[in-house]
This record gives structure tokens, C-alpha cells and sequence, in this order.
């Protein structure tokens, strides 16, 4: 047998993704090229724009983390007033409610992401009865996925008008003033979204939960629920010992008490921002620049924010299966279970009589540089603004799909395609490809 | 009496230059539109729904004539030029030539399918179906009409609003003859304003203007760069997500269903000429809107004058 190349283009993943394999004469893969297409230039469009302009440009990169992207540009030009010298007041309302509507659309893409584009594919290695409800289109538990996180974005819409795409976030604050009715409709949706990941997702309460430990614990405790499904289809499948990549986490930005920010190299150190990089390099296959921490390749999502907020559950699986398949997607399925259970208490502690905006001063007012990070669905976002008087002269954003789906540099292959080779199957490619939350259109904006 | 038959009508999703919202719009629908939709169109591909067909199959079945449909429902911005856009490994340019023929219809959902939008600004060769913004340079000749009979139907927005994409799919797999405006947008939904609806509508009337966001009172039409008088759209008709719309939640209308969206900037002003704003509600000339917002100013609404909370009228 010669050796082969497979092109695939992915579908159930966010946007035009290409992998492509080279593989050995017995058909186990020595290389994976991922390639993007599409790319609509939203940096070359930011440029010599009006700086609020970018409330409404940046959320349109991603139709499914706008709010984060529209979290980014705020933290970046409430950091510029800052480094202009100017006093910016965000009240405390301000960022509970702020918080609350992100974390609602991280949510929704998890469930989405779990039941629309993971458990699909187990359903190509085991075609049994007992997977049918989580068949597209047909199953219930895909439909009552879809619905759950149709219901959780209303909490976005009640506070910020609509998802997807709003910009109701603007420095100084937010331009709603909601009701009581609105903040307890919010606690009604969280509430049945909470019932449902108890007993659709996790199969026992959520305080039981978050008390486990290890894996063996959590398959005696559960009731049933799709992750017992998942977790049992992956160690069928071999999915706990493939998927590994270099074992290096990223977290910028801290969302309490549930994400802490950290980075994970050999040990656990603080985050650094002079020490991100977008290498200059070109690769023959993309057109994304690779970026590196410390000059090192880094994972960044769910799993690393696990890892950096120190949880022991998974510290614990990542000293037994580490970074495989099986961790890096129970992690994001973990996610929406630790931040819906504080979602409450930050609703309940929105005090509404204190101001939704406080004026800042003109914009125009503005020069020199600034950074806003925060945290997306995928992992860590950074946007890097350059303004002058208020005109936006450069706009540099790094998804955290640039971090794990990045190309090569001269030292070290991206961190997904290192997760890839030496495996030995299309499918399984592709699944270990997914597991990272694959978003083309934030690695190509 | 085929006409009167209901079929179930099948459906292909392609994306183009797209940040996907108008797929998650569509997926954030409520359960009821959504489960009636699943139940009456059969989704072919949607990029990501379905797992047990690959595009390259149904569209090799229906190159080869094995296979029928009748919507061909496209999301993003496409180009002019071969080799630039791509869908599931295939050139997008000749995906729209191969299959212009064989869809009944054709709905450009959102407004980088319908006018180009912000990927447009980047790049020349990038256009929507059959606009470039307001030019009829898109990526169909001008005249061009699917085997329906009806040209390229434009279902605009930032994203398109699930019902509207809904609604309209539904409509057409029906049997209604929907009538389309000038740049070829249902008037169902786009012969409704945004400020249809709009629960500040009072504010407006009673010239009770916001200065400032984050309040429940005041319209944000005269200081906050509203758009609501001056776009089409049923955003405070049909709700989104079911319970809002941003004007209710003291955001402006930032114009998102026209096609000069990504040609504006300033959207949290409003650009006044000598204490007029420079564009007035559709459909009144600028003597008018200045007579009745001056009389509407010379009377006080008791009831408006305060926080609502305080009002006791």
C-alpha cells in the first residue's frame, strides 16, 4: 500500500474547515494540515472606523460568541479610558448582568455543541437502539437539546434585547434597566435549565456533582444521563487514550467563582500578556498566524479552565487519562454545570437601584492602546485595540480557536494537529477535531 | 391538483462568507415554529444538523438528476470570482451556478446573503445574491428568477430573525404567493418598522427624548441613533427570542435589515442639523416632522415627565 493523503471538509462544526491527513503505508496518520477558508477581513474593516463602531462590528464575527467578542471590545475601551487617565465607573449591577448574559451564551453553545455536533458521531460507531434519541432531527433528547438552548439565550433577550448580536454593552455600562419580573423570569429559565442538566445531562443533583471526584464515583452515582452515555461510548471506543496533545493550558481572564485565570506549562504560573505572540511565520497550508505563549503552543477552553481553577475532579482525570477525548469533552460538559450553578446567585445579587450606565467621558477624548480579554465558549479571547482620538487605527483579535486550531510553527505543530497524529481512523480524526469546539469562523475573521 | 397538495418540500443550506448567526437565529427559534418546521420540511444538509449524509453526496445526487428540491437557502455573502468561497470543500460560485436551475427557490437569509454587508467592505468581488448593497450587482444577473418564477427572495437582518426565516419557508411551502418589496424582502415582515410596536412609542409621540442608555424612559430616537422610524423590520412586532427587542431593552435600532448597515458609523448618535435630526421618520417630509414634534413640545405628558415607577396617572 502507498502511502495516502485524505482532504476532509467538516460539517457539524462552526464554519469551512478542512483536515487533511497524511498517513503511513498501514494507514495510521503521520501529519494533519487544518485549513480554514473564508475569510472576510473584519481587522482590515475595524481600521480607521469611529471607536464605538466596534460594539456593533466585532459581535459579527461569530453568530454563536458575539457576546463575547461584544465583552472584549467593552473591556478593551473601558481599559483605554483607564490608560487615558480617565476614571470609568461600571457599577456592580453592571457586571453581574454583564456576566449573566455571557455565561447564558456559553451555555448555549455547549448544550448545542454536545448534543448537535459530539454525540452525532458516536452514532456512526454504534448504530444500537439505545443511542436512537440522540439522532438528528428525529431523537428527543436532540430536540430537547435545542430547545433548552433556545431557552437559556432568552435570559440575553430579556437583559440585552435579543441573541443573536446584541451590542446592549457599551463603556459606562448597559443601555437596559431591567425590572424584577425580568430578573425572576431570568431565575425561572435557569431554574429549568438547572432540572434539565440534572436529569438529562449529570443524572443526580447538582450539589452531588460537584462533589465528585473522580470518574469511577461519578458512574456510581449517576442515575443515567448522557454523559454516563458519553463517558461509556468513549471507553468502548478507546476515546480516554487518544486526543492528547502538549498538555499546556491557557486561562486569561477570571469569571467568579467559576474560572480562574492561569497558565499551565510544566507548572502552574500567572498570566502574562507580554508574553503572547502572533508569530510572523507563514505556513504554505493557512492563513492564520500561529500564536504562541512563552514562545510554547497552548490549549485553551474548558478543559484548561478546569486545570488553571485548580478543580479537583479534573485534576484527578487528567492524572489518569490526560488531556484525551474523554477529558476535553466532559470538561466542556462540566462547564455548564459550574457556571448555571452560580448564575442564580449572581441574578440575586443584582441590586437594581444602582445605575445600568454612568456617562463616560467623549471618545473622542482617546488614544494609545489597550487589551480586553475575556473568556468565550471555546476559551480565552483577547482583543488589542490601537486608537487614535478616538479613531480605530489597528484591531488585532486572537480567538481561542487561533490557539487550538492554529497552524505549525518552526518548533511545534498546532496544538489540534498534534491531538490527531498517530491516529488511525477518518472518523476518530474528526471526533478529536471536534472535541476542541471547532469555530472556523473566529479562526478565520 | 399537485398545487394543492401539501408535500413535504425539502431544503438545502449552504453558507457562504458567514459568522453563522443566521443559523443559530434560525436554531434559537421557539420549540413550537421549530418542531412545525422540522415536521414540514425536510432539511437535506444544513451544515450543522445533519450527520448521515455528506454535501458532497446530495450534491453529486443532484447534479446527476437523481435527486429533486425546492429551497435552496443560502447564508453569507458569496463572490464574483471562482476560488474564493468555499462550501464543504466546494467552490461556492459554482455551487449557485449548478444548482440555480434546479432550486424552486432561492432565500438569501440575513444581510450578507441579501447585500454583501461587512465582508463586502472588505473585498470587491464580494456581493450578496442579487444586491451589492443597493446596486443590482450581486452574484445573479438582474431579471434572474428561479423555476417559481420569483427572483431570489431576501430575508435581510444581523441576523435574520428565526420567524421571519421560518415563516417565509413555510409561507412559500404553502402555496402563498408572498409579495416582495423593492429590494426584494417579504413585505410580511419588512413593510412593518421597527418602531412598530416599540413599548418607548409614547416617548416618541410626546417628544420625551433619553440622553442618556440605561433607562426604561425616553426614545432613542432623537439623541441615541435610533434607527427604528427608518427600518423595516417586525422586531418589535414578533420578538426575538420570544420576550424582547433591543429598543426595548434601551438599545437603539442600528438598522440592521437595510443595506447601507455596514456603511454607517456613529451608531450610538444620532446626527442632528441644527437641532433636527438629518434623517426623519420614513414617509414624512422634514417640515412635518419639525411642525408636530414642535406642537408635541409645547403640551407636557404628565405621566412621562418622570421615572415610569414614580408616575401615578
Amino acid at each position: 500500500m502507498k502511502k495516502q493523503i485524505s482532504n476532509l471538509s467538516l460539517n457539524r462544526v462552526e464554519g469551512e474547515v478542512e483536515l487533511k491527513l497524511q498517513k503511513d503505508k498501514s494507514g495510521v496518520i503521520e501529519d494533519a494540515f487544518i485549513t480554514a477558508h473564508n475569510f472576510r477581513g473584519f481587522e482590515y474593516i475595524l481600521k480607521g472606523k469611529e471607536l464605538l463602531d466596534a460594539l456593533v462590528i466585532t459581535p459579527r464575527i461569530c453568530g454563536i460568541c458575539g457576546h463575547s467578542h461584544l465583552t472584549a471590545t467593552v473591556n478593551a475601551m473601558e481599559n483605554l479610558y483607564r490608560e487615558n487617565g480617565f476614571n470609568i465607573e461600571i457599577t456592580q449591577k453592571v457586571k453581574m448582568i454583564r456576566q449573566l448574559t455571557q455565561c447564558s451564551e456559553i451555555i448555549q453553545n455547549h448544550i448545542k455543541w454536545f448534543y448537535l455536533f459530539v454525540m452525532p458521531d458516536f452514532l456512526k460507531l454504534d448504530s444500537s437502539e439505545k443511542y436512537v434519541e440522540y439522532r438528528p432531527f428525529t431523537g428527543k433528547y436532540w430536540k430537547n437539546a435545542l430547545n433548552i438552548s433556545s431557552d437559556i439565550v432568552k435570559i440575553i433577550a430579556i437583559l440585552g434585547g435579543q441573541w443573536p448580536h446584541t451590542s446592549y454593552s457599551l463603556p459606562g455600562g448597559i443601555t437596559s434597566d431591567p425590572l424584577k419580573t425580568d430578573l425572576v423570569e431570568a431565575l425561572s429559565i435557569v431554574d429549568s435549565t438547572l432540572k434539565f442538566v440534572e436529569s438529562n445531562i449529570i443524572g443526580m443533583d447538582v450539589e452531588s456533582y460537584l462533589s465528585i471526584t473522580d470518574y469511577r464515583e461519578f458512574m456510581n452515582k449517576t442515575s443515567g444521563g448522557s454523559l454516563k452515555d458519553f463517558i461509556e461510548l468513549s471507553f468502548k471506543n478507546g476515546m480516554e487514550k487518544i486526543g492528547k496533545s502538549y498538555g499546556h493550558f491557557i486561562t486569561v481572564s477570571n469569571v467568579y467563582p467559576c474560572i480562574q485565570e492561569a497558565v499551565i506549562k510544566k507548572k502552574r504560573c500567572k498570566f502574562n500578556i507580554k508574553k503572547v505572540k502572533e508569530l510572523k511565520e507563514s505556513s504554505s497550508y493557512s492563513i492564520v498566524q500561529p500564536v504562541r505563549y512563552d514562545g510554547l503552543p497552548m490549549e485553551t477552553g474548558p478543559l484548561a479552565r478546569r486545570l488553571t481553577s485548580n478543580t479537583e475532579l479534573f485534576v484527578n482525570l487528567n492524572s489518569v487519562f490526560s488531556d484525551s477525548y474523554l477529558v476535553r469533552v466532559w470538561a466542556r460538559v462540566d462547564e455548564i454545570v459550574r457556571i448555571l450553578v452560580n448564575m442564580k446567585d449572581w441574578i440575586l445579587k443584582i441590586n437594581l437601584s444602582e445605575k445600568s450606565y454612568i456617562k463616560p467621558k467623549d471618545y473622542k477624548l482617546l488614544s494609545g492602546e489597550s487589551f480586553g480579554l475575556t473568556e468565550a465558549a471555546r476559551g480565552s479571547l483577547i482583543h488589542k485595540i490601537e486608537v487614535y482620538k478616538g479613531k480605530i487605527l489597528d484591531y488585532n483579535i486572537i480567538t481561542p480557536t487561533i490557539w487550538n486550531l492554529g497552524p505549525r510553527c518552526k518548533n511545534f505543530k498546532g496544538v489540534a494537529e498534534k491531538a490527531i497524529i498517530g491516529l488511525d481512523s477518518d472518523l476518530k480524526a474528526q471526533m478529536v477535531l471536534r472535541s476542541f469546539d471547532v469555530c472556523s469562523v473566529c479562526l478565520v475573521h | 391538483m399537485e398545487s394543492l397538495e401539501i408535500r413535504r418540500k425539502s431544503l438545502i443550506w449552504i453558507s457562504g462568507l458567514t459568522c453563522n448567526g443566521n443559523s443559530h437565529s434560525f436554531l434559537s427559534s421557539t420549540s413550537l415554529s421549530f418542531n412545525t418546521f422540522l415536521n414540514s420540511v425536510n432539511i437535506l444538509f444544513h451544515p450543522a444538523l445533519t450527520y448521515d449524509r455528506e454535501f458532497k453526496d446530495i450534491y453529486e445526487d443532484i447534479l446527476e438528476g437523481r435527486l429533486k428540491f425546492d429551497f435552496l437557502v443560502v447564508e453569507g455573502a458569496v463572490s464574483k470570482e471562482k476560488g474564493k468561497v468555499y462550501f464543504q470543500g466546494f467552490d461556492v460560485y459554482e455551487i449557485l451556478e449548478n444548482l440555480k436551475n434546479v432550486a424552486e427557490y432561492i432565500i438569501a437569509v440575513g444581510n450578507c446573503a441579501s447585500f454583501g454587508n461587512f465582508p463586502a467592505l472588505y473585498s470587491e468581488d464580494v456581493v450578496g445574491l442579487n444586491f451589492r448593497f443597493d446596486q443590482k450587482s450581486g452574484f445573479f444577473d438582474v431579471g434572474f428568477t428561479t423555476k417559481s418564477g420569483m427572483p431570489v427572495i431576501n430575508v435581510s437582518g444581523c441576523p435574520a430573525h428565526p420567524e421571519w426565516i421560518i415563516k417565509t419557508i413555510l409561507s412559500l411551502s404553502y402555496g402563498y404567493n408572498l409579495k416582495l418589496d423593492s429590494l426584494q424582502r417579504p413585505k410580511d415582515f419588512y413593510m412593518y418598522l421597527t418602531h412598530d410596536g416599540c413599548t418607548r412609542n409614547q416617548y416618541f409621540e410626546w417628544k420625551v427624548e433619553a440622553e442618556e442608555f440605561g433607562t426604561k424612559e425616553g426614545c432613542l430616537f432623537y439623541y441615541l441613533g435610533c434607527r427604528g422610524p427608518l427600518t423595516h423590520s417586525t422586531c418589535n412586532k414578533i420578538l426575538w427570542n420570544d420576550k424582547s427587542s433591543k429598543t426595548r431593552a434601551g438599545m437603539p435600532c442600528i438598522g440592521c435589515t437595510e443595506f447601507d448597515f455596514p456603511l454607517r458609523s456613529k451608531y450610538f448618535e444620532t446626527k442632528l442639523n441644527i437641532g433636527i435630526p438629518e434623517e426623519v421618520p420614513l414617509g414624512v417630509s422634514k417640515r412635518a416632522y419639525i411642525m408636530l414634534s414642535g406642537v408635541a413640545k409645547t403640551f407636557t405628558n404628565h405621566r412621562l415627565k418622570g421615572k415610569l415607577e414614580e408616575a401615578d396617572q
